[in-house]
């Protein structure tokens, strides 16, 4: 098996097509026993304190694990990822380079998606058979998604943790297509559940994976998780190529087009409220402003750093507000 | 029906005792005294108030910093931005305010509209907008708390977003020979500063302040630059217990 490492969710089906097996370094550093110890690497190297811990996480596990090489985005995510790029070129790992578009426009990721087909030496011929193989675990990842949602027997953290798994098919698409098999047989026996708040989860997945658990203790649900969502390409099926799918995918793009998506899902989803989560040291905590100005429901802004649990100052910050949310709410069904 | 409230900050435990809407008891203690002196620890917290009073309360609500540190045998806990949304809408008699309240280590500010909390927002991850700050900086002046809240005239620059190296640029002004009142000015000033950041998205006329800083006549000062009416709550430390009081009004009410 040849892995490449990837920093992000990136055409993936490329690299399949080109013989590899994506591997997510998220998703290892976020699942180890003892995920500090990625961080602590990063930080005996160099990297400061006040960096992004996604970033310092990446880095240790590639440096620990003897990742050979990997893709990295350095365009449509963070200049951080552009600088782990160079280091990581420092410490020998062979780092193949990908930007998404700035502008979001079908020729700007076609020529993207064309470089870097040519550059794994692979034809769009061969790259759309990948896609049309994804498909079927596409679609039932999706209905996952829904059932979050339209029946809740799906729980916010299960939506999570399924949808982010689709950057790297849990390193094996045909087995995770199996699992997702299984839980999907397995929630039909489920009973619908009620929830007073319906709460978006918007921004980059936590690090804080207890976030889930956390609301629902206080009756409310995470019904949208909108990155981990844009993960599994949902309109994959209104794209007619791997151009378009990449267009259709709004996470590496501008803040209004993200802003857009997650209006129609607070709609369709009848949200009551949204949870935006950046990353400590992020840039995209002053997309903040957009954000809240754009979305019309009260929106909480929230940071992780290093931990895994909730602080305690983060979490009386969310129960305030869906304490709040919960009052205006039924202040409204009252009057 | 006579309802305890216990607000648990950071360097204060605050009780009130409410009857028929007035206010029967009121103690402060140091968070120190109130769990080494009047509770005991048997797999839950117990808090002994007849060390205090022979008043019996028929319901106890507590709030505080984080859920665990208000769980206490026979009280209901409620978060702090409700105890202190329900205690401001009680004091003054309004229902449509911005609430700014500054204790030892937060900030929160709070839009209420027809007596609900419409928006939020407290500090995160760091504590240099609040009382402890200017405590710290009084100490680094030799001048007492009620002394330095007196200054607002012509500032002395502090730039410095962390409180420690705060300390050190104020020493370095110190050493300028920059008089005692310009500093005391700076270190309000600064304060002002940070506060403005959390208050940029809660626009509005009239601003509430509570908490221990509302005592700080400089700070409220230049408060009035971002609001026409900016009032101290009249019982200002004691807010959130008598949130909590109120709270405790409706719950029984709802029994």
């Amino acid at each position: 098996m040849k892995y490449i490492g990837i920093t992000t969710t990136v055409p993936s089906e490329i690299l399949i097509a080109a013989g590899y097996t994506p591997l997510d370094l998220n998703n290892i550093f976020v699942t180890a026993d003892n995920h500090e110890h990625y961080i602590k690497i990063a930080e005996e190297d160099g990297f400061p304190q006040n960096y992004c811990s996604w970033i310092k996480g990446i880095y240790g596990v590639c440096i620990e694990k003897g990742i050979k090489e990997i893709l990295a985005v350095v365009g449509g995510d963070c200049s951080n990822s552009l600088v782990l790029a160079e280091v990581l070129e420092l410490k020998g790992i062979k780092v193949h380079p990908f930007a998404f578009p700035v502008e979001r426009t079908l020729d700007g990721i076609k020529k993207q998606l064309d470089s870097l087909m040519g550059y794994f030496g692979v034809n769009l011929f061969e790259v759309e058979k990948v896609r049309e193989s994804l498909a079927s675990l596409r679609d039932k990842v999706i209905e996952l998604d829904e059932r979050t949602y339209k029946d809740s027997t799906v729980s916010g953290w299960e939506n999570h943790l399924n949808q982010v798994c689709m950057s790297d098919y849990n390193l094996d698409a045909k087995q995770f297509e199996k699992e997702i098999d299984g839980l999907l047989d397995e929630v039909k026996t489920r009973e619908p559940e009620n929830h007073i708040i319906k709460v978006g989860y918007i921004g980059v997945p936590p690090i804080t994976g207890d976030i889930y658990d956390y609301i629902e203790n206080m009756n409310a649900k995470v019904v949208y998780n909108e990155v981990q969502r844009e993960f599994s390409m949902p309109r994959h099926k209104e794209s007619n190529s791997i151009y378009e799918q990449y267009l259709n995918y709004t996470y590496p793009y501008d803040t209004f087009y993200r802003a857009s998506e997650v209006k129609k899902q607070i709609q369709e989803r009848d949200i009551d409220a949204i949870i935006h989560y950046t990353q400590a040291f992020c840039y995209r905590s002053a997309q903040h402003i957009v954000l809240k100005h754009e979305l019309g429901v009260p929106v909480l802004h929230i940071e992780g750093d290093k931990s895994r649990n909730l602080d305690a100052r983060t979490k009386l910050r969310i129960e305030a507000f869906l304490d709040m949310v919960k009052d205006q709410k039924l202040f409204k069904e009252n009057i | 029906m006579k309802i305890l409230g216990a607000d648990m900050g950071s360097r204060a435990v605050k009780l009130v005792v409410m009857e028929d809407d007035k206010i029967i008891f009121r103690k402060q203690l140091t968070t120190m005294q109130f769990y080494r002196d009047y509770c005991n620890y048997d797999n839950t917290l117990h808090f002994d108030l007849s060390k205090l009073t022979d008043i019996v309360p028929d319901i106890c609500v507590s709030t505080g910093y984080g859920r665990n540190n208000t769980n206490i045998d026979d009280f209901t806990p409620i978060n702090e931005l409700k105890a202190h949304a329900m205690g401001a809408c009680f004091q003054t008699g309004e229902s449509d305010f911005i609430l700014l309240d500054i204790g030892g280590q937060d900030v929160k500010v709070m839009s209420i509209e027809k007596s609900v909390l419409t928006n939020l927002d407290l500090n995160d991850k760091c504590a240099a907008s609040c009382g402890r700050y200017l405590e710290n900086m009084a100490n680094v002046l030799e001048v007492s708390l009620e002394e330095l809240a007196k200054h607002h005239d012509d500032p002395v620059n502090l730039n410095s977003t962390c409180a420690v190296f705060s300390e050190s640029e104020l020493i370095g002004c110190i050493a300028e020979g920059i008089s005692i009142d310009r500093l005391c000015s700076g270190v309000n000033y600064s304060l002002y500063k940070r506060l403005k950041t959390i208050l940029s998205g809660f626009a509005g006329k009239k601003l509430y302040v509570g908490g221990g800083v509302a005592g700080n006549q400089a700070v409220l000062h230049f408060l009035q630059n971002d609001y026409s009416e900016v009032i101290p709550l009249e019982d200002n430390q004691f807010n959130g217990a008598i949130g909590c009081c109120v709270y405790g009004k409706k719950i029984a009410g709802s029994k």
